[in-house]
């Protein structure tokens, strides 16, 4: 009965602050919590201090909410992307598989010609050129800055062996880096875009392959991230011209690659979790047919294979690249997705626990005002 | 007795079925491959590729790279290869005319190189959309 009297006289007294009745009100209830319910934003002024952080851990654990539903977006659609990715590297195969096969054979039928091709030769190293390719786009963890480390990493190197250097940036993330560090003499910068396609590849190549033919640069060395794992990338290192004439790719520690022996990376489901298998792939070198006459002689024909090995290596390096990109991003919003969840259960704690105290206030207010009048 | 084309790019299989005659560009000129032709290796120039269906002729561009011709089986390995009916016409004139600017502008060794293959490539391109 007397409380219902209480409720009444605050409807009645709340539009007007100036009235003598509500002030006396206010002066009474405002140390303690007011009955309120659920909160409703109209009363908020009278209890400033105590409501308006309940409002506000409200928003804040909206706020989280939603976060959470875009952090899972993203890693959804990075999860779509690495298979788009893989698709890309698998239909490539073909490509790579018949032309190491070919680099093969007409090695083994110019052993003992002497090849002097462009691209395969060794001069002495006066300047070096590194492609350096990042992503896009950031909210990918450590990506983009564990490959700008190793770059610069590598530049000091080099100004350590007193070689001069150029830098051919590849991807957003790298060419705003390098385009706020003028000291850095950089040649192109160049985008990859969503996938890499040859013609990416190729402008890269063309851009490589005139600054090595003109003598420029005497060595051209390629700098991108290598899928290990879908929690794991490694930034590498790779020589990437001048090319050994059996198509071998060298890393910078000396460490060659034999071009037949390809490892590829799968995308798949182990008991309902998305893990990577890599498989090594060699190439079935099969005896070529003896009788395989030469239209031009060796020099033109190597000249003609060895710039599509190049483009083909650079284009695995932009996919491997985007690929390690992708799972980066994938990991990084599903840590993002988990810690949102768990921010929003510690906020929705303490605003339950707030909102019961307030209502234990209010009993108590009200049986106190209750027993006062009785 | 019909000649099984394979045009492989790094980005997909352009071609992969049966024809009855192609005639190449290669460095050293055109040659026109028939079934039962003697196994050659060679290289292969920007430039058109024809391919012959049925008295039917298809233009494909190709940007440069090496043809294997072996027991009816042909293998041309490409940098980049578009079908005729993919080009956009406005398109390829476009990027000629930039070529061809970007050519005249060049200055030194290295920008004479790029700017030579750019507009040898957008050429090519050009000229698959007016051949036949």
């Amino acid at each position: 009965m007397a409380c219902s009297n209480l409720t009444t006289m605050w409807v009645s007294s709340n539009p007007s602050l100036s009235d003598s009745s509500s002030l006396s009100f206010r002066s009474v209830l405002n140390p303690l919590p007011l009955p309120n319910h659920n909160s409703s934003p109209s009363r908020s002024s009278f209890v400033a201090p105590i409501q308006s952080s309940l409002r506000e851990l409200r928003d804040r654990i909206d706020s989280v909410k939603n976060t959470q539903k875009i952090t899972e977006a993203m890693k959804l659609v990075a999860a779509a992307k690495v298979r788009r990715a893989q698709e890309a590297v698998v239909n490539g195969r073909p490509f790579s598989e018949t032309l190491v096969e070919v680099l093969y054979n007409i090695n083994e039928q110019l052993q003992t010609d002497d090849i002097d091709v462009p691209l395969t030769k060794i001069r002495p190293v006066k300047k070096v050129a590194l492609v350096v390719v990042t992503g896009d786009r950031g909210l990918c963890g450590g990506f983009n800055n564990f490959i700008i480390k190793k770059a610069e990493a590598r530049i000091k190197e080099l100004q350590g062996l007193g070689l001069d250097y150029t830098v051919i940036s590849v991807g957003k993330k790298g060419n705003s880096y390098f385009l706020r560090r003028p000291y850095i003499p950089v040649d192109k910068y160049l985008e990859a875009g969503t996938l890499p396609t040859a013609k990416e590849a190729q402008a890269v190549a063309d851009d490589v392959f005139s600054l090595f033919i003109s003598e420029e640069v005497d060595k051209v060395e390629l700098l991108y991230t290598k899928f290990v794992s879908l929690v794991r990338s490694e930034p590498v290192i790779h020589t990437l011209l001048p090319l050994s004439p059996k198509g071998e790719i060298c890393d910078i520690n000396g460490n060659c690659v034999d071009a037949a022996e390809d490892e590829f990376f799968r995308l798949t489901t182990k008991e309902g979790k998305l893990t990577v298998e890599r498989e090594t792939f060699r190439t079935a070198t099969a005896d070529f047919s003896p009788i395989l006459q030469f239209e031009q002689d060796p020099v033109q024909i190597l000249d003609a294979l060895l710039p599509l090995y190049l483009n083909s290596q650079i284009l695995r390096a932009l996919q491997e690249s985007l690929a390690s990109e992708l799972a980066a991003r994938m990991s990084a919003m599903s840590s993002a997705s988990d810690n949102a969840s768990d921010l929003k259960k510690s906020l929705s704690m303490v605003y339950n626990r707030k909102r019961q105290a307030k209502i234990t206030g209010e009993i108590l207010e009200i049986v106190a005002g209750a027993n006062a009048q009785a | 007795m019909t000649l099984n084309l394979c045009v492989l790019t790094p980005n997909r299989i352009v071609w992969d079925s049966e024809v009855k005659e192609i005639i190449l560009s290669t460095n050293s000129g055109q040659i026109g491959v028939l079934p039962n032709h003697a196994p050659i290796a060679t290289a292969v120039d920007i430039g058109i590729l024809k391919i012959r269906l049925n008295n039917q002729w298809l233009t494909m561009a190709l940007m440069g790279g090496f043809a294997r011709i072996g027991n009816n089986e042909i293998t041309i390995l490409v940098n980049d290869a578009e079908k005729n009916s993919d080009i956009d016409p406005q398109e390829a004139q476009q990027t000629l005319e930039i070529a061809e600017a970007n050519l005249r502008k060049a200055e030194g060794k290295r920008q004479t190189i790029e700017a030579n293959l750019a507009l040898r490539r957008a050429r090519t391109r050009v000229e698959a959309l007016n051949m036949i």
